[in-house]
């Protein structure tokens, strides 16, 4: 390294002195071949790209480009939708095949422009929003270029707006798509279906078996768990910025912004804003407003102008009612506004109603009732509104706020359809962030006493403290509610003693011998292990009776979800450091257990090995120290629930050792520990542990009761 | 000064070639778009246009300028709004009259008919209520009965039975809903009809047998998969096996396999259940077994789909990948199997293990509709204990519930209530009354008094706000959810009892780990009574216990809701006879809902006896208190009752250290 330094200072003078003309000689031969070299680099890829030219040219193509197809009159048309189609009858699912990353694949079609016999387009090319969804498809992981691979396919005709397309040329083009086969996979986007006089509540494009995806969906048109109900964009929600504004009573109780609505309705309406003057506001479409303001963002009352969506934030309460279509894009603003929807409209199949709880989120008033709207929304608890509020605005945040939100959601729930065992829950689906973050679902939530007869498995890690060892095997192989025996050899250089020699014990005892020295490999999950049960502890721990061991299994079946331990400890926070200390005193709290002897359900092994976060279980392995402190820590964080500790203090030093347990020892092993608690709580990123005051004893612990009557009577002996 | 010149030289080349370099580089890259790699996903192109795109919706254009009016209800098709009257349950919530069985009638039948009647939602007259309910005839061939007087188009009708076939045909029931057994996709009409379970043949009507799983993970000997059979059992497959053909059956003669004949409970991790209707029963089994359903493709609507999430306990899979499905049972996560595993025993034991919870189920769906808004929320469908004990009256926020806190990320206020029943003597317990007032956590005392005594005018002064309440001199008086009860956390004491401040606290802190339990200092344990062949406890002091007195307990307020509304009206009448039997009652209750024992916590001095301490009239004899057990066991249709063996002392309780360093001193008296 030394030498390459120097090399490069002496560079220049490395050229050898020469003259003038032979420097600028040599200079210009060495351009030559660095200009060579360069083009040398350059021309490797050069044939590629003037092969591919018309490919890179994609990029830059107008709309209005676009290849034209001409649709001939006689061209076949799709059937009419079938309502009998379900995922199983009417979807391919070989398609989809099997697929470890449990992704389907989507493929879109290219953009055409289709026109018929004489000419006239048959739609307008493509919509903004289409041409956005389609983009939002192709940039998420779904999208596959390749047809073969594909297992739903989205046609690039549009399809958004019924008004905007001819019905019967539209659904020849979608017949003559390369895959089309009656629609079997396709998947079709629809936001407003239908048209005058009678507005059909679903596309009227002929489109067989194609799932629609569609908004403004009735229960009569629904195919439950086929087709996807989407939300009608609102084209605010990219034009106007609205911050968010936090839950609880605002200036009105209801509000209804809608400009169109039916006179009948509206009557209603003004008759709740007479009853309830200060509470309701009901607005209009605004008559006289000067030139060039945009009448979309403003709505009236009387001479009262009011900002449009703005106002909407008012409002606790905001009326969605149908008007001629059954979805309003209203919607997307009201939750955006977090105000809590008021949802009249009749058999309407709410936007992502499959996985979407809209009961948390908004109220649904029967038309029949909207006299009553009133009444029905005083009924509702505070608490329950405000929560009502937070879901709103959660729900336009993730599934309405852009047309790359709606894509994603009804790609993600046709996907949760095909692989079911993949799908995302309920909560994933409804729960805030907020709400997700704070929560704890205990992987073990059953109440359930596990039956005695199971018993528990001892293991032992151990090193090379055989004479030690065989005591605790002794000593806990007279529990009666112990099954099996591990000993988990953890020293690589020296076998474990023959078979003829380990004490002699009435359930089976296993040696199992570990790569590596390390201290995770108490917490694998052995094979070997067969009982929920498990009793971690160490090859020196030979304090503990027979009746506390037996009872400690008896409080562990009373709480198999927790750590239950005998030796407990304490995290505190210091004030003056700011950080976290551990503590080993006589304190009248306790937070953590040591695993030298404990009680805890088989499953936290595999927590502990597979799924411990962070660099936790590494850390651990190479500091040689606090596995238990990080089994207390992944416990608590996935539990919420605090340690038990039970029975009364003891001495746990081992008599043995105590010559090299001085003073200093003492202090640095605290400060490492007080290390480990800090490391964990950020790798955490929170403090899981819970502090608690109680311990469990027997019933009659030092009751005054004959000692021979009670059932663990040794017990607390120092 | 040449080498000067020469370094600058070199100095400036390389400064021009490094600058040439540059300059070119990204202009080559630029004439060389990088070659689309083979297989990359070319993309929906970026339009040079993107600008010029018009919305699909103009807003003027938006048809809200043409509102029509609302459509009829098409072809008889009905749903909630459309066909059910709610205004008819205005006021009173459901009330449910059942017509009376024309003709023979079953023991199931009359089950049913007992289980709603007694039900909060029973009414004895079809005027007054507003769901009448009609009880199909079992037998599939059976002829139909004729329809009521009443009937009104089937309007706020509900037919149920609770066979998958059954009369009067679909075509003959207008606008009633229909509550049948796995009823096909096709016809099933959501959030309208109730899908139920298909039950056996000998289900029990009431209590039902628990769950069978023993234990949270599934055990390592377990086989993966179990099949449901045609005939009506089960045959195991090891992991191996996968010998499952297109359509779900598979072969014999694969893999270690055993037939179980008979309807004996399948044992495996997962359990395949093909597509056809009668398989519907197999479900049942599946759940009781604590054995993962892995549905193929149902042409059924699973049972109470509109509350229940499915998703959290059984697995559809398309009966077209069977390769697949199985793949991905073998690959799936222990975490999943674990949830997957409790939810099937928790959803089994809240809503189908009986008669009597499915038509009680049916009939809370059909009040949350009625409710609306203020219903129950998911989240307490879908978690233990469930809907069925988990009043919505009480609230609809789930953090008010002793129950959820760890799903909410929230905590119990910590603040408790002090609630003094004070019965005949009518002596004010002025030193309980100090104790308790002096605990930091007393948030109030509230004095209820039932002696025929009036109550003093003159109260001691304390820390805290104390209120007389009238009670009204019976037992089942004490857990009435009084208004005044404003905290999470109530100590129902007695006048009789006795109690230190440490003792208070301590309970108090504890009761905060363990808000859906009872806490208490005195305790009783029941047992079975071989000679009297019926159940009996005992106060005597024992290894364990299974009930704490409720002279002296800490527990959640909704308790109190729960024992007023939910508990049978036979039980609450035995209550007021026998007054010593409330502990008994309460202790049930809270152990029915939990499955859990309540948690004792140490007492100082055995200054009360653990005698029955309610006795407005007396001592009690003994035969009513244990003739009482044993008709809650017989209402409930199980022993709810669960014992503990621990007692929950503070951390230094009786340790050799000095009194000084432990917070409960006084506990610490011998």
């Amino acid at each position: 390294m030394c030498a390459s330094v120097k090399y490069n200072i002496r560079g220049p003078a490395l050229i050898p002195r020469m003259k003038t003309k032979h420097r600028i000689y040599y200079i210009t031969l060495f351009s030559v071949v660095l200009l060579g070299l360069i083009a040398t680099g350059v021309f490797q890829f050069w044939p590629h790209s003037i092969e591919s030219s018309s490919d890179w040219n994609v990029e830059k193509r107008s709309v209005r480009d676009v290849p034209v197809v001409r649709l001939p009159a006689g061209s076949p048309l799709p059937e009419r939708g079938d309502l009998s189609c379900r995922m199983h009858t009417c979807f391919d699912v070989y398609r989809c095949g099997f697929n470890p990353k449990n992704k389907i694949k989507v493929y879109i079609y290219s953009l055409k422009k289709y026109v018929d016999d004489s000419g006239v387009p048959v739609s307008n090319t493509i919509s903004r929003e289409y041409n956005d969804l389609l983009t939002a498809i192709s940039d998420s992981d779904y999208y596959t270029d390749d047809i073969s691979r594909a297992c739903l396919f989205v046609p690039s005709i549009d399809v958004l707006n019924q008004n905007t397309l001819r019905i019967k040329e539209t659904a020849q083009a979608l017949a003559q798509l390369s895959r089309w086969d009656r629609g079997t996979n396709h998947l079709l986007f629809n936001m407003l279906p239908g048209g005058p006089p009678d507005y059909n509540t679903a596309l009227d494009v002929p489109r067989d078996r194609a799932l629609l995806a569609g908004g403004g969906f009735s229960t009569w048109t629904y195919r439950q768990g086929y087709d996807v109900s989407i939300p009608v964009y609102s084209p605010l929600s990219a034009e106007v910025d609205l911050p968010e504004k936090g839950p609880g009573p605002r200036r009105y109780f209801l509000l209804s912004s809608q400009m169109a609505v039916h006179p009948e309705y509206r009557e209603d309406l003004e008759a709740l804003q007479a009853k309830h003057a200060e509470s309701v506001l009901v607005l209009d479409k605004c008559t006289n407003l000067s030139e060039g303001v945009p009448w979309v963002r403003r709505r009236c009352r009387e001479h009262q102008v009011y900002e449009y969506p703005q106002v909407l934030q008012e409002a606790t309460f905001c009326v969605v009612l149908r008007g001629a279509r059954l979805g309003q894009a209203a919607l997307s603003d009201v939750l955006r506004a977090g105000c809590v929807p008021v949802i009249v409209a009749d058999s309407y199949v709410l936007p992502f109603s499959e996985v979407l709880d809209w009961k948390r989120a908004s109220v649904v008033v029967p038309e029949e009732k909207l006299s009553d709207v009133y009444g029905i929304l005083q009924g509702i608890p505070r608490r329950q509104i405000e929560e009502m509020q937070r879901q709103a605005r959660w729900f336009w945040e993730a599934y309405f706020q852009s047309i790359k939100a709606i894509t994603l959601a009804t790609l993600q729930i046709i996907n949760d359809r095909i692989y079911p065992y993949a799908a995302l829950s309920y909560e994933e689906w409804n729960d805030p962030p907020t709400v997700k973050w704070s929560s704890v679902s205990n992987p073990l939530f059953l109440p359930l006493i596990p039956p005695q007869s199971q018993g528990f498995t001892a293991i032992v890690l151990t090193y090379d403290r055989v004479e030690s060892l065989f005591r605790v095997i002794t000593e806990v192989s007279k529990v009666p509610s112990l099954s099996k025996l591990l000993v988990v050899w953890n020293n690589q250089n020296k076998n474990p003693p023959e078979d003829s020699l380990w004490p002699k014990i009435r359930v089976p005892l296993k040696v199992v011998r570990t790569a590596e020295n390390k201290l995770s490999n108490r917490f694998f999950p052995y094979d070997e292990i067969e009982t929920e049960a498990v009793l971690a502890i160490d090859d020196d721990i030979i304090m503990l009776t027979s009746d506390e061991l037996q009872f400690g299994y008896e409080v562990w079946r009373e709480f198999p979800d927790r750590l239950v331990g005998y030796p407990g400890r304490l995290h505190l926070w210091d004030h003056e450091m700011s950080k976290w200390k551990y503590e080993s005193e006589w304190t009248n709290e306790v937070s953590m257990v040591l695993t030298g002897a404990a009680f805890y359900h088989k499953y936290f092994n595999y927590l502990y090995t597979y799924k411990m976060p962070g660099d936790i279980k590494n850390w651990v392995d190479a500091h040689m120290n606090c596995e238990d402190i990080a089994m207390n820590f992944l416990v608590a964080n996935v539990t919420g629930k605090a340690v038990i500790k039970v029975t009364p203090r003891k001495k746990f030093k081992c008599p043995e050792c105590t010559a090299i347990d001085g003073l200093s020892l003492d202090q640095t092993h605290m400060v490492e520990r007080s290390e480990c608690i800090n490391k964990f709580a950020s790798v955490f990123g929170t403090m899981p542990l819970k502090v608690v005051e109680h311990r469990a004893d027997p019933v009659l612990y030092k009751d005054d009761f004959p000692e021979k009557l009670k059932s663990f009577p040794n017990i607390g002996s120092l | 000064m040449q080498s000067w010149r020469r370094k600058s030289l070199w100095l400036a080349l390389s400064a021009s070639w490094l600058l040439v370099l540059l300059r070119v580089f990204p202009l080559l890259r630029l004439a060389v778009p990088a070659r689309p790699r083979a297989g990359a996903p070319q993309g929906w192109p970026h339009w040079l246009d993107i600008e010029l795109l018009q919305s699909f919706s103009q807003p003027g254009e938006l048809p809200e300028d043409d509102p029509q009016p609302p459509p009829a209800p098409r072809g008889g098709s009905c749903d909630w709004g459309a066909c059910f009257d709610v205004s008819k349950c205005r006021g009173g919530g459901l009330k449910v009259f059942a017509y009376p069985v024309a003709g023979p009638i079953s023991d199931t039948q009359r089950g049913i008919l007992a289980s709603i009647e007694s039900s909060r939602f029973g009414s004895v007259s079809p005027e007054e209520a507003c769901l009448l309910l009609l009880l199909s005839l079992e037998a599939p061939a059976g002829e139909c009965s004729p329809l009521p007087q009443q009937w009104n188009g089937g309007r706020n009708h509900l037919v149920l039975g609770l066979h998958p076939n059954f009369c009067p045909q679909t075509f003959q029931l207008g606008q009633a809903m229909v509550a049948k057994a796995s009823p096909t996709v096709d016809t099933f009409r959501p959030g309208f009809d109730v899908a139920l379970p298909l039950l056996p043949e000998a289900h029990p009507w009431r209590g039902g047998a628990p769950g069978q799983l023993g234990q949270h993970s599934p055990h390592p000997g377990v086989p993966l998969l179990a099949l449901a059979e045609e005939r009506g059992g089960w045959r195991t497959a090891g992991t191996e096996s996968s010998a499952c053909p297109r359509d779900g059956h598979c072969e014999q003669d694969h893999g270690p396999e055993q037939t179980h004949p008979g309807a004996t409970l399948p044992n495996a991790t997962f359990c395949l259940i093909p597509a056809h209707q009668p398989d519907a029963l197999h479900f049942l089994q599946a759940l009781q077994a604590g054995c993962i359903p892995v549905l193929l493709s149902p042409r059924w609507e699973l049972p109470f789909s509109e509350v229940i999430d499915w998703t959290k306990a059984a697995i559809v899979a398309d009966e077209r990948l069977p390769f697949q499905v199985l793949a991905a049972l073998q690959k799936m996560p222990p975490t999943r199997v674990l949830a997957l595993r409790q939810q099937t025993q928790f959803l089994w034991d809240a809503y189908f293990s009986s008669v009597e919870k499915v038509i009680h189920t049916t009939l809370e769906i059909i009040q949350d509709r009625i409710f609306g808004a203020p219903a129950h929320p998911s989240l307490l469908w879908n978690n233990p204990p469930g809907a069925l004990l988990a009043l919505p009256t009480f609230s609809t926020s789930p953090s008010d519930f002793p129950f959820y806190h760890l799903q909410r990320g929230s905590r119990p206020a910590s603040r408790f209530s002090a609630l003094i029943w004070v019965g005949a003597p009518g002596q004010p317990p002025l030193k309980l009354i100090q104790a308790v007032a002096g605990s930091q956590h007393c948030a109030q005392i509230l004095v209820l008094w039932s002696s025929e005594k009036p109550p003093p005018s003159r109260w001691p002064k304390t820390a805290v706000p104390l209120t007389v309440l009238a009670g009204q001199r019976k037992a089942s008086d004490r857990f009435f959810p009084h208004r005044a009860l404003s905290t999470d956390a109530i100590l129902s004491l007695d006048a009789q009892s006795s109690l230190t401040t440490s003792e208070v606290d301590f309970a108090f802190v504890v009761w905060q780990s363990f808000p859906e339990r009872m806490v208490g200092f005195l305790t009783w344990s029941h047992f079975w009574d071989e000679a009297r062949g019926g159940w009996g406890h005992t106060a005597e002091k024992a290894n364990e216990f299974s009930m704490v007195l409720t002279s002296a307990a800490f527990y959640h307020r909704y308790y109190h809701t729960l024992f007023t509304h939910s508990l049978p009206k036979a039980l609450r009448t035995l209550a007021d006879e026998a007054p010593s039997c409330v502990d008994v009652l309460m202790n049930s209750l809270v152990a029915a809902v939990t499955k859990l024992p309540p948690i004792k916590v140490p007492y100082g001095k055995q200054r009360l006896e653990a005698s029955p301490p309610l006795a407005p009239g007396g001592p009690d004899p003994q035969p009513p208190a244990q003739d009482c057990i044993n008709q809650m066991a017989a209402e409930f249709g199980y022993m709810p009752l669960v014992s503990s063996r621990l007692r929950l002392d503070p951390v230094l309780f009786k340790d050799p250290v000095s009194v000084l360093r432990k917070k409960y001193r006084s506990l610490e008296k011998p």
